[in-house]
């Protein structure tokens, strides 16, 4: 017994001299499981738990009363210790005597007092019939002192209170709605019924016209049909769903009167009728009428009303006579249909749309896009008939825009703009300084960030042998990519080791091959062709490499002379443009931000860029990107070195730059 | 207990002290009760309680906010508690609403002794007054010269109807009932009274305790006191063998000259028993010396008596119900047992306490003469009288506690205080927790042990 007395104190002391505000939980488990072990530790504890609460120290005596309060709830023994001492104890814990004030630290004492309080209050109401000192401290601290109490039974009942009466007021509210809809029932139905009657009148009308407008289109496809017998699966489909847009009816000035009727039928549909089906359903669910029967069966008819409304409007909004979307909607695709209605003529503003995308599309051309947008476009042409023919410039387009893999970069393709870097719809809490909302990621950064790799792709083809023809006799097996050690470069050969291309050049006019594309592509400009005699010793792939590497040579001509031509106007313009630059230089040396000075700098690259890019190809476009890596700090800085601009600009903008910076994140160096 | 009872049964023990018997062991074992409370009817400290001497039932209370308020001991308006606890409500209540009312704090309340239909109150606005209980109206008003302090009727007089008055002024008034008037005017205090008692042996014997720190015995029938208590007047143990035989009366001249030999030098005329007067005060007359003494009456011989029971005032006065002994609770802390027969301090050292020093309080005593029950601060204690050491502590109030009340009938004690509260403290009954088990199965599981983990 006395070894747990002396942990058991040792645990109490542990556990009240914490600074924490909560009790430490393994202390408090293992004090309470010493103390439920044995009565003498119920003493023990008491003790030295009062003992704690005299402490001249607000922490200790706040844990001190917590650990009461777990002991309290729990053992009655130590109830009925702790009462006799009462009065002394909430001296200790609310200080309500004025010559006993709770100890030094405020705050916490006035924690410790309103704790106390409460602790007060749960005890009196859970064990206050049982021991009078707590009612007496209760009573005086409540009606003598005056103490404020959380009162938290009476504000919990109170809420119940509340919330009960507020269900009843709702419960009351949906009973007078249900008499009401009971009340109302029959002309809410004759209401909805006409109108609904209406609507379908509408429909008669229409779909009446309809058919006979339709006749003719259908006839006509019969009769298209009846001609080509032999249709193809696509061209079925195509047809079913052309008949399928000839069932829907547009409007005409014929139907017009109809469909403005429809419309305001739809309107009054949507606004009123569907809105008091749907609550009055909600009313009879949730209503627990005396009326059981009245109920059910006004609910199911409310909920067949429902269906068929909803089909009304289902196909008010196929009719189109209806926009489906909101205001909002529209207001939104407003520029875009305006567009449309700017490019084309048709009504169907669904294809417009579509149209639109593959237009611009095409001009990006996309790798997937492209493919898919040829299959739609050709669907199209039949589809519309209008003249989206192989000559057409998209076709043509479509035909030099380069092959890229599909990335995020796509998004801002040929856009050459700066990009917000901090308005991304996101609330940035940035942990080191505030966040420059107009921060801008320029235009050429974005560039630089989006340059795209490409990777060779080695080819993997078969070595052809030799095959020049051996003084043993028997051709040369050996296998050489270009040159035989002993027979020279390889060249294609006939069958006795004699080499063919020094015929093929007299007769390149004579041949048409229907091949690969690749080869069709370039048969239009090209001088080589071979025998037919020799055409059944090649193969059709020997041929295709030797094509291409006469076109090869020629082109590879063609191009030098090309490139010199280009470097000479190349290096006019960039004498231009140096000039210019110099020019622009001696006068931003004047401005006192790097923001104008490097927008000027960037301005002139891009005109470079640009001007090199119209003729080069992609890889000179990556590579100007690349060379864009070099950042306008050390162009700029590499100009001035080279120009006249003065140490006097660089310590301006270097000063304008940090100035910036500092503006910009006042707490970093 | 049920030893007691089967040596009653055999005869052992005789009805008296088998009575006696169970009334101290119940009195011996009070503490708060949890089965009955007084819901207070007062806004003010409760200064003075009593309860009714013929059917000891009503307990009439007197509180510091001017309000009078009675209770039923016996029987509870209520239950709270599933009923657990019995609540006594106020059977009346007069405050300050009614015009007839004490303006000031009611100091002191007090029972006409023969019946209920009649209560006095002090208060300190000046006045007395006689209150008629079943009307609950003024009978008869006293105006005193200063705040009244104390009131007291005689519970064995049976020819006079006199409520003795102590206030702040040295004078202390007889006020008579039947004539509603002041009867007398006793003069001999230097300072205010607070403490007044009448001897429950002797009808025309009065006791006060004053500011002063003096006790006077006052016998109604003459001038001047009789006797003035002396602290340093001694003797020690319950009585002095002497003494005992002095007490027959046939010889007191001898007992006096033997016994306060040391006495007399200082003060002469103590040892007269009550009744004796005349022949006292010619024995007086060869001690005294000097002339002005002689020019003196009589009975004011007394009033140049300076000597003191007290360091400062008295604040309580208890005659024992044998009228024997008395009991003195002064501002020094003390508490003093007093022979009444000798007029000596018996020297029983009552174990440190502290007492409330700026007003009067009310002791208590039981009627075998075992205990006393005196209000500390905040809490109350009691002592055994003979030995001075403390049985039981009651703690409870959360304020000073100004009044004790011992119920005999139901060997209860009550008592009030500052924080406006009047607790009961009863003794454990065992037909009460029989009771208690046997009625209170689901109750009871409210206040058991609830270890979760």
């Amino acid at each position: 017994m006395a070894t747990d007395g002396g942990k058991l104190s040792s645990l109490i002391e542990k556990a009240t001299h914490s600074t924490s505000r909560e009790l430490d939980s393994s202390l408090l488990n293992s004090i309470k499981a010493i103390v439920k072990s044995s009565d003498a530790n119920v003493h023990v504890t008491v003790e030295t738990l009062m003992e704690n609460m005299k402490k001249n120290h607000s922490q200790v005596r706040y844990l001190a009363l917590l650990i009461i309060d777990e002991l309290f709830m729990r053992s009655k023994l130590f109830r009925s210790l702790l009462v006799v001492n009462f009065d002394g104890f909430l001296g200790l814990s609310t200080g309500f005597r004025r010559n006993m004030p709770l100890p030094p630290p405020a705050s916490i004492a006035s924690i410790l007092r309103s704790k106390s309080i409460e602790l007060l209050e749960k005890w009196n109401d859970s064990f206050g019939c049982h021991y009078k000192q707590i009612r007496l401290g209760y009573d005086y601290l409540k009606n003598v002192l005056r103490f404020q109490f959380p009162n938290l039974p009476e504000t919990a009942a109170r809420l119940r209170h509340e919330r009960r009466e507020r269900e009843i007021r709702s419960k009351e509210i949906l009973v007078n709605k249900f008499e009401n809809l009971k009340s109302n029932y029959s002309s809410i139905k004759g209401e909805i019924r006409s109108t609904s009657d209406e609507i379908s009148e509408c429909f008669e009308i229409i779909s009446g016209t309809n058919s006979k407008d339709n006749k003719f289109s259908c006839d006509s496809v019969d009769d298209e049909n009846a001609v080509e017998e032999s249709t193809s699966l696509a061209m079925r489909r195509i047809r079913l769903e052309s008949l399928r847009e000839g069932m829907i009816v547009h409007e005409n000035s014929d139907n017009k009167a109809v469909f403005d009727m429809l419309r305001e039928l739809y309107k009054l549909l949507t606004s009123k009728h569907l809105k008091t089906v749907q609550d009055s359903i909600s009313v009879l669910v949730r209503v627990d009428a005396s009326d059981v029967r009245f109920r059910d069966s006004a609910l199911k008819e409310l909920i067949d009303i429902r269906n068929d409304l909803q089909l009304a409007k289902k196909r008010c909004e196929e009719l189109g006579c209806v926009a489906p979307d909101d205001d909002e909607n529209r207001i939104l695709w407003e520029e875009g249909k305006i567009e449309v209605e700017s490019n084309e003529n048709s009504n169907l503003s669904g294809e417009a749309n579509k149209d639109m995308v593959y237009n611009s599309y095409g001009d990006e051309s996309k790798n997937d896009a492209s493919t898919s947008g040829k299959e739609s476009i050709d669907e199209e042409t039949i589809v519309a008939g209008d003249g989206f023919g192989p000559s057409s410039p998209r076709q043509q387009l479509l035909a030099k825009a380069p092959v890229m893999t599909w990335g995020s970069f796509l998004d801002s393709w040929g856009m050459v703009r700066d990009v917000p870097a901090n308005q991304r719809g996101m609330e940035l809490e940035c942990h080191w300084g505030r966040v420059d909302y107009d921060a801008v990621i320029p235009a050429e950064k974005i560039a630089e960030l989006n340059v795209q790799m490409t990777y060779y792709n080695e080819q993997h083809g078969e070595i052809r042998p030799c095959f020049a023809p051996l003084k043993k006799g028997g051709l040369c097996q050996r296998r050489d990519l270009r040159v035989c050690p002993f027979h020279g470069p390889i060249v294609p050969r006939d069958v006795e080791g004699n080499p063919i291309i020094a015929n093929t050049s007299q007769k390149h006019d004579s041949i048409d091959i229907g091949g690969p594309s690749i080869l069709k592509t370039s048969t239009k400009d090209s001088d080589v062709s071979f025998q037919p005699s020799d055409l059944e010793t090649l193969t059709a792939e020997e041929l295709a490499k030797q094509a291409v590497k006469n076109v090869r040579t020629r082109e590879g001509k063609e191009r030098e002379k090309d490139k010199n031509e280009k470097r000479a106007l190349k290096r006019a313009k960039l004498a231009k443009v140096r000039e210019h630059n110099e020019m622009v230089l001696r006068q931003s040396a004047l401005a006192s931000t790097s923001q104008g000075l490097g927008e000027v700098m960037g301005e002139d690259i891009e005109a470079l860029h640009h001007t090199s890019s119209e003729y080069k190809e992609k890889k000179q476009t990556l590579a100007s990107m690349l060379r864009k890596k070099v950042t306008p700090r050390d162009r700029l800085a590499r100009r001035l070195l080279n120009a006249h601009a003065t140490e006097a600009t660089v310590r301006q903008l270097t000063h304008g730059e940090d100035s910036n910076y500092r503006e910009a994140f006042p707490n970093q160096w | 207990m049920w030893k007691v009872v089967d040596d009653r049964e055999l005869g052992k023990i005789r009805p008296a002290s088998f009575a006696s018997h169970i009334q101290s062991a119940r009195a011996s074992s009070l503490h708060l009760s949890n089965r009955k409370e007084f819901v207070t009817a007062h806004k003010g400290a409760v200064n003075s309680f009593q309860v009714d001497l013929t059917e000891k039932r009503y307990l009439l209370s007197g509180a510091s906010d001017g309000s009078i308020a009675v209770y039923d001991v016996q029987h509870a308006t209520d239950y709270n508690g599933g009923g657990l606890v019995a609540k006594h409500t106020s059977l009346f209540v007069v405050d300050k609403r009614q015009d007839f009312s004490h303006k000031y704090s009611v100091s002191s309340v007090a029972w006409y002794p023969v019946d209920t239909g009649l209560f006095m109150t002090g208060s300190l606005d000046h006045y007395v007054k006689v209150w008629d209980t079943n009307t609950v109206q003024v009978e008869m008003n006293f105006k005193m010269p200063g705040k009244v302090y104390g009131i007291a009727m005689s519970s064995v007089s049976t020819s006079h109807m006199l409520i003795a008055a102590v206030s702040e002024d040295v004078q202390v008034r007889l006020c008579d009932i039947s004539s509603g008037a002041f009867s007398h005017t006793l003069s001999g205090h230097r300072d205010g009274v607070w403490a007044v008692q009448w001897s429950t042996s002797n009808e025309w014997v009065l006791v006060t305790g004053g500011c002063d720190g003096a006790i006077r015995f006052w016998d109604i029938r003459r001038a001047g006191c009789f006797r003035v208590l002396d602290q340093f007047q001694t003797q020690f143990g319950r009585r002095p063998p002497l003494l005992k035989s002095s007490t027959k009366g046939s010889v007191p001249e001898s007992s006096v000259a033997s016994t306060s030999a040391s006495a007399k030098v200082k003060v002469p005329q103590k040892k007269a028993p009550c009744g004796g007067g005349a022949k006292q005060s010619s024995i007086n007359k060869g001690w005294t010396k000097g002339s002005v003494l002689q020019r003196q009456h009589p009975g004011m011989l007394s009033s140049r008596n300076r000597a003191s029971a007290h360091y400062g005032a008295v604040t309580g006065l208890k005659v024992t119900e044998d009228g024997m002994y008395l009991l003195s609770a002064g501002t020094d802390s003390r508490l003093r047992l007093w022979d009444i027969e000798s007029g000596r301090n018996t020297l029983v050292n009552y174990e440190a306490m502290r007492l409330q020093t700026n007003k009067p309080i009310q002791l208590a005593v039981t009627p075998d003469t075992e205990l006393v029950f005196v209000p500390g601060l905040t809490a109350a204690r009691a002592y055994d009288i003979w030995s001075g050491r403390t049985i039981l502590t009651f703690r409870g109030h959360y304020e000073c506690v100004n009044c004790c009340w011992f119920n005999s009938q139901d060997q209860e004690l009550y008592t009030g205080s500052n924080d406006r509260q009047i607790l009961v403290w009863s003794p454990d009954s065992m037909v009460e927790e029989e009771v208690e088990n046997n009625e209170k199965g689901p109750k009871r599981s409210l206040d058991e042990d609830c270890w979760s983990d």
